[in-house]
């Protein structure tokens, strides 16, 4: 059996040059008729879906055309009184995940007032276990993913102190992986995007000295196909939203150049859909608002100079992470 | 959204479609609505199982669907005979195989099963082995099915020779299988210790390993998933903590770790003499984090030109390190450690790496460009001796910068790790307080913390840019640092330590940079 590594062939009339006013109409006109199946279908993810497009027009520096106001009542009306979480959208239950991307719009709005931060607080360390762990809701599901969500949430809200952090670093080094990589939980594989993760984690509780940063960033910067995109687990194909993944842990390991920075240039190009606006995962597929993101935020650590500064760590301008005096640690080398 | 290719279709195709998905809209917000409207009322029912159980068949990920269930079973509990609930539990595990048919990477979909079955009072564990069989068999990467079959094995006490085994006979069948091998790295090291030297791995099974790996590799080079492994396995050997330079002098007392330490371990395991009485005072890392390589003692102790100092260290609680200090130059004393960067592998261990290394140079005269063999052999090298190796070394490095242009900077910085360490093999112990490395384009400044105690810093004629300037505060006792001739750019990164003359010529830096660093440092003497 002979081996082919999985890559895609980028086509020759593919888009070379950044399409910013494509991107903020497609970002602007998602979700404005009410009826359309696939906004409809993804409800369930509706917080989430507003901080990818929030962030995207930030970087783009078109905030205006969101709808800010709309959008604060929304995040207020998805607070749960009781446990102090956020949920997707209304009729849905609150999750660290939502909870984390509702407090990422509201800082970038600099609006924080508009919930109750000490409902968010009081959720987010309820969700902390004994091993330092954290569940994603009452249901138990763990996942280093809620990690990163509760110190990324807390440190946001300037609340660390609420949990125990030293347990937090613990757990997510338990999922060390034999390549310096991590996964979702102790003894899961290592995949780009819970790396992405784990290392945030460490970069916001001041801790990226455990990791083995020449082992782990060799196997990121192995991600790197002969079509310049990223995949983000050996022998996978490529995906636009690992060149996120990959290169933001890679900044803050300070390593980013360890890969080819224009031919993941021209890859990401490459995703933007030249007639309706937005990124795909690759070539000629259907583009979203979550790729749309990536792909921005992408350019932005490749030095674009037509889109804003993107925080590695936060996947926020870097503005304001500025403003809130955040400083997350980036390696020395 | 992944992998949905956009497929051109005709104008009446395209209204035949938006007919169809209105539809299926109509009856999804229909059903929505209902749940809702039930859960509103605290309708814990068997109506509200079915619709929930319609809506995630064709929509998995809809998280609050499967708590509501959840809700619904909980309370059933507490009312239905056993024998009911069963049925329910087993109607429950049908839904969720359904729903992972149509999405194998459902994480509420594996959730709810994982909870089923730790819920319910007769899990069939051997069952659920079965089903991960059956789904590794239709996709041997998803890591859904790895981390399941882990939670699985768990809680029927598998043995881990059999999960080994099991690895063994997925790899016989793929080498590509990259989960595989991970997953037999996870148990390698808690079935096969070796006791009695206290290495990671027992020596034969050391060697069975990487023979493994080798096979892999003749199998077909170009399957990256052996590699990492066979990476993984040259770096599994014992590493002890050590000092490797203490310096002290009238304005600062330091000490250097070959890795990075907690505060809490350095305060407990690090004591340092003046004239053999204990100096007390508080540690603090050089850049103020918990953990760190260069520690800084600050004392009230006086730093004149008579004193005989010594630092202790206990290494691992037991053993104990000593490093005596000599004068340099008036108040200014160096204890410097023997240094060795060399990996301590067992003979046997040994021999198979130098074999391996024979059979790496051979597949290299027939493919003198292969990527993994050159890599591969220039880790060999490393591993087996990188003193006597180290042009050979180099020359490899040299020609993947070429060959596998996309990760050059990877080469480069490795290049400049591996320089480096030759260098403070070779002359550390002959260094007086300056650094002049014979090393040159530099990309990276590793292992800096080995020259916390110089005074003088020569970087100049190298390949640094602005990523390596806060890694310079490791040069705690550092007066004159000379960087010209580098690509920095900008110097907004650059660190606060006791610098009086820094040498920026042949760099490209805005004025409004060099500005601001003088505004800093109010007596530097900054050369342009
Ligand atoms: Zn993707």
């Amino acid at each position: 059996m002979s081996f082919k590594t999985k890559d895609v062939v980028l086509s020759a009339d593919r888009p070379k040059s950044l399409l910013i006013p494509k991107h903020a109409d497609y970002l602007a006109s998602y979700g404005l008729n009410k009826d359309d199946f696939e906004y409809c279908m993804t409800e369930y993810l509706r917080m989430s879906g507003i901080y990818w497009s929030l962030t995207a027009m930030e970087l783009m520096d078109q905030t205006s055309r969101m709808p800010k106001d709309d959008i604060i009542q929304f995040i207020t009306s998805c607070q749960d009184n009781e446990s102090g979480g956020i949920s997707a959208s209304n009729g849905h239950d609150p999750h660290m995940l939502y909870t984390l991307s509702a407090v990422q719009v509201l800082a970038m709005y600099d609006r924080l007032d508009a919930i109750d931060v000490d409902g968010v607080v009081r959720y987010v360390s309820s969700m902390q276990q004994e091993d330092g762990s954290f569940y994603g809701d009452k249901w138990g599901e763990v996942d280093t993913r809620f990690s990163f969500c509760a110190v990324m949430t807390l440190s946001l809200l300037h609340r660390l102190d609420a949990i125990n952090v030293n347990k937090a670093v613990d757990f997510v080094l338990s999922c060390m992986n034999f390549d310096g990589g991590f996964g979702s939980k102790p003894g899961s594989e290592s995949h780009a995007g819970l790396i992405y993760c784990c290392v945030g984690t460490l970069s916001i509780c001041n801790r990226m000295d455990a990791l083995k940063a020449d082992e782990l960033a060799w196997w990121l910067c192995e991600r790197q196909l002969p079509s310049g995109g990223l995949n983000g687990r050996p022998e996978k194909l490529p995906d636009l939203c690992y060149s996120w993944w990959v290169m933001a842990s890679l900044s803050m390991l300070n390593r980013i150049h360890w890969v080819d920075k224009d031919n993941l240039e021209q890859y990401i190009l490459a995703c933007q859909d030249a007639e309706s606006g937005g990124f795909s995962d690759r070539p000629g597929d259907i583009p979203d608002p979550f790729h749309t993101l990536f792909g921005l935020a992408g350019l932005s650590l490749l030095g674009n100079s037509s889109i804003k500064r993107v925080n590695p760590t936060y996947c926020m301008p870097q503005e304001t992470i500025d403003r809130l005096r955040l400083e997350p640690q980036i390696l020395l080398i | 959204m992944h992998g949905r290719i956009k497929v051109r279709t005709s104008e009446e195709e395209k209204a035949k479609k938006e007919k169809e998905r209105q539809e299926k809209l109509k009856i999804f917000k229909h059903a929505m609505a209902k749940i809702q409207n039930k859960r509103k009322l605290g309708e814990l029912d068997k109506e509200q199982l079915d619709v929930t159980g319609q809506v995630l068949s064709s929509n998995p990920d809809i998280y609050t669907l499967w708590n509501i269930r959840r809700e619904i079973l909980i309370e059933f509990r507490k009312q239905l005979p056993e024998e009911e609930i069963t049925k329910l539990y087993d109607a429950e595990l049908s839904l969720t195989e359904y729903c992972l048919k149509i999405n194998p990477k459902s994480y509420c979909a594996w959730h709810q099963r994982e909870w089923v079955l730790t819920t319910r009072s007769d899990p069939d564990w051997k069952k659920e082995v079965a089903l991960c069989n059956t789904y590794l068999k239709l996709d041997e990467r998803n890591f859904h099915t790895w981390d399941y079959r882990r939670f699985v094995v768990s809680q029927c006490k598998y043995s881990l020779q059999e999960e080994f085994d099991y690895t063994t006979e997925k790899l016989l069948d793929n080498f590509s299988n990259y989960s595989a091998w991970h997953y037999r790295s996870k148990m390698l090291l808690d079935l096969y210790p070796d006791k009695e030297g206290g290495r990671p791995i027992q020596d034969s099974y050391y060697k069975h390993e990487l023979k493994m790996v080798l096979s892999a590799a003749f199998t077909d080079p170009d399957d990256t998933s052996a590699w990492f492994y066979q990476r993984w396995l040259l770096g599994a050997v014992k590493t002890v903590t050590k000092i490797v330079v203490s310096t002290v002098t009238p304005s600062k007392t330091t000490v250097a770790f070959n890795h990075t330490v907690p505060l809490k371990y350095v305060k407990e395991n690090v004591q340092i003499f003046f004239n053999n009485v204990n100096v007390v005072g508080e540690w603090f890392s050089c850049v103020q984090k918990q953990n760190d390589d260069v520690w800084i003692l600050k004392h009230d102790q006086c730093v004149n030109d008579d004193l005989n100092i010594k630092v202790e260290h206990c290494i691992n609680g037991a053993e104990k390190e000593t490093l005596v200090l000599s004068t340099y130059k008036p108040s200014y004393y160096v204890g410097k450690n023997i240094i060795c960067f060399q990996n301590k592998y067992s003979t046997t261990v040994l021999a198979e790496l130098n074999e391996q290394l024979d059979a790496c140079r051979q597949l290299l005269e027939m493919e003198p460009d292969n990527k993994w063999t050159l890599l591969t052999t220039a880790f060999f090298l490393y591993c087996v001796d990188a003193k006597t190796y180290n042009k050979e070394i180099d020359k490899i490095l040299q020609s993947l910068i070429g060959i596998d242009k996309q990760r050059a900077g990877y080469y480069c910085d490795l290049k400049s790790k591996w320089s480096i360490e030759k260098e403070i093999h070779d002359n550390y112990d002959k260094m007086d307080l300056e650094m002049k490395v014979a090393v040159k384009n530099l990309t990276c400044l590793p292992r800096l913390q080995y020259y916390s105690f110089c005074e003088n810093v020569d970087l100049s004629h190298q390949n640094l840019n602005e990523n390596v300037l806060p890694s310079l505060i490791k040069l705690q006792h550092c007066k004159k640092l000379n960087l010209s001739y580098n690509k920095i750019t900008t110097l907004r990164k650059f660190p606060l330590f006791q610098l009086e003359e820094l040498d920026l010529k042949g760099n490209d830096i805005d004025n409004s940079d060099i500005e601001e660093l003088k505004n800093k440092y109010k007596n530097i003497k900054i050369i342009l």
